[in-house]
């Protein structure tokens, strides 16, 4: 069996298959495996309130664009154009030109995404109330926290798996 | 029990935290909100950071499941190098509050505190044997600079002994501090006991 676990965006991103030694290792912690694709099936759950799918998608695109986290940034950058994002915000996002964005909440969530992921001991008390005041309330405010660290989280086991799986190939 | 190490800011101390924005009332939580409080932490009730993110339950349910697999399950790593790991990253970071926490999970379970103390000292460099400086090197590279860690990176942690297992756990406890310092920092601040 060669098929890779289509469902599990980890194991797809870093291109793992049950015949490589990593994946075998990686299966064998089954709860970190399922609570990561949980967690990341609940933040982006088209049916979670607040936060527009949309909106979810652009800060993890932001996010991975600013680690930089290239495979996973293709993957939601993919999963962006599939809803028919709008191609304009899109490009501003790819340049890192968010100040360009004319949609202030967006922008803000952006903001706060770019301290977060690049200098997370900048988020201070005033970069988190900039969120109520561009108009998020404070479950949005939550679920945002939670996606941009998700992410800084996703990128880091990706590009580790990533690095064993490169090691194994030169054995 | 434990000596108390102030360095640079960073610190063993019992410190609490406190949210910059409005936690759930406890008599007005959710069942569904209740039953992930219960199963996150034993404290959790107690928490702001948890009366916090169960704002969004599911995400706090999942959030914790990951958590807890990657720190607490038994065999591969051993939990002190575990949270020897979540310790510098947390000092990489900057989360006085994370570091503080792990650091008396490192002293009692390693019944030591010397590395913690150069950890806070200096990152780069730190660890009491070629091991953990190679945990200790391999920690600050994966927080710092995901995109340049390769095989390379890997094979290093494999001469001092660490098997394909114990490098998955070591993976696994720098990335959920990732996550976990970004709520801290970002969602309230630390509060230092008064003297």
């Amino acid at each position: 069996m060669l098929n890779l676990n289509a469902s599990d965006t980890i194991d797809r991103v870093v291109n793992l298959s049950n015949q490589q030694q990593t994946y075998v290792v990686r299966h064998e912690r089954e709860k970190v495996v399922s609570a990561t694709q949980g967690s990341e099936d609940g933040l982006f759950d088209p049916a979670l309130p607040g936060l527009t799918l949309k909106e979810r998608l652009c800060v993890a695109l932001y996010a991975c664009l600013l680690t930089p986290a290239p495979e996973l940034a293709t993957e939601y950058e993919s999963r962006l154009v599939r809803l028919s994002a709008n191609a304009q915000t899109l490009t501003h996002i790819k340049n890192l030109s968010i100040q360009a964005i004319k949609d202030t909440r967006l922008q803000a969530m952006l903001n706060f995404t770019e301290t977060l992921i690049t200098k997370p001991i900048n988020a201070d008390k005033q970069a988190l109330l900039s969120l109520p005041q561009a108009g998020l309330g404070t479950a949005e405010v939550v679920t945002l926290a939670q996606l941009i660290s998700f992410v800084s989280y996703q990128v880091r086991l990706a590009a580790g798996l990533k690095a064993m799986r490169a090691l194994e190939n030169q054995s | 029990m434990s000596t108390p190490v102030h360095i640079k800011g960073f610190t063993n101390d019992t410190l609490s935290w406190k949210a910059w924005l409005d936690v759930v009332q406890l008599e007005q939580a959710t069942p569904a909100q209740m039953a992930v409080l219960e199963e996150s932490h034993p404290k959790a009730k107690e928490s702001d950071y948890y009366l916090f993110l169960v704002h969004q339950p599911e995400i706090l349910r999942q959030r914790s499941l990951a958590f807890n697999a990657i720190m607490y399950a038994p065999g591969g790593l051993s939990r002190a190098e575990r949270e020897l790991a979540s310790t510098v990253v947390s000092r990489i970071n900057g989360c006085v509050y994370c570091a503080s926490v792990h650091a008396q999970r490192f002293e009692q379970l390693a019944k030591r505190l010397d590395v913690i103390e150069q950890v806070f000292e200096e990152p780069n460099g730190a660890g009491t044997t070629a091991r953990e400086r190679a945990i200790v090197d391999f920690s600050i590279a994966l927080t710092l600079n995901p995109d340049h860690v390769n095989a390379e990176s890997i094979a290093k942690l494999k001469e001092t002994g660490l098997s394909n297992s114990e490098i998955l756990d070591l993976i696994h406890s720098i990335a959920i501090f990732a996550w976990a310092n970004r709520l801290m920092l970002n969602l309230g601040e630390p509060i230092f006991p008064s003297l």
